[in-house]
């Protein structure tokens, strides 16, 4: 290939492709903030743990066994130190 | 977050009793010294503090190595561990003088007498505890740490 086919090559392909354009259509910093905004905000784990939702997906017979362990302990007090001991 | 999961499990595990142990000795100290509940702290402490949370990340991590072998739901997993801390923590309570069997039943603490007919209903509130403490707060931790 000669110099000159080279530079033939060369404006044709400047002729088939367009410039770039360097600057963005539109101004993207708006779009961002929105994007920023719609993520979810971390909620600390406690707030997670004890969150309606978790709790509503709790069944109804873990609730009762709940209900039973508080009810034991009102009924015998005095445990309560050896269930310190063993936690 | 793929690595380390046996550490990951380990931390999720023992995050639980550490942070109970802020209750457990809020709970000795009151015992103490509002109800003069003749409580020896720096021996009773042992076992909750140095050993409890070690076994129960030891315990998480079993269930981690377990999961793909024979999978038992987490609650049922953690509702095994009392077979295992019971006699252990009776044991090391009778080693350093504060639980006594007599004929009444277990002396604890000098005071605190529990009939030898309480402790079936005990143990069995002990599963529940157990039970519902690995279902929904260690299980939450292993979430968090990606090792659900």
């Amino acid at each position: 290939m000669t110099e000159q086919d080279q530079k033939k090559i060369a404006d044709v392909l400047k002729q088939t492709l367009r410039p770039v354009n360097r600057q963005p259509g539109r101004d993207l910093w708006p779009a961002m903030l929105r994007r920023l905004e719609q993520r979810p905000a971390s909620k600390p784990w406690l707030a997670v743990l004890f969150s309606p939702a978790s709790l509503a997906s709790v069944p109804w017979f873990d609730w009762a066994l709940l209900a039973a362990l508080i009810i034991g302990l009102c009924i015998y007090p005095k445990s309560i130190p050896v269930w310190l001991y063993h936690f | 977050m793929n690595t380390h999961p046996y550490l990951r499990a380990y931390m999720a595990g023992s995050a639980v009793p550490t942070m109970m142990l802020v209750v457990v000795l809020s709970g000795f100290l009151i015992a103490r010294y509002t109800f003069q509940i003749p409580i020896p702290i720096e021996r009773a402490i042992v076992f909750p503090m140095a050993l409890v949370p070690n076994i129960f990340g030891l315990w998480n991590m079993f269930y981690l190595w377990l999961r793909p072998r024979r999978h038992l739901p987490i609650g049922f997993h953690g509702a095994l561990l009392p077979f295992i801390l019971a006699p252990v923590g009776f044991g090391l309570a009778t080693v350093l003088g504060f639980l006594a069997a007599t004929s009444g039943g277990l002396v604890w603490f000098h005071q605190l007498i529990v009939p030898y007919a309480f402790l079936a209903l005990g143990f069995s509130f002990a599963l529940i505890a157990y039970y519902l403490v690995w279902k929904y707060i260690v299980g939450f931790f292993n979430g968090v740490l990606g090792i659900a």
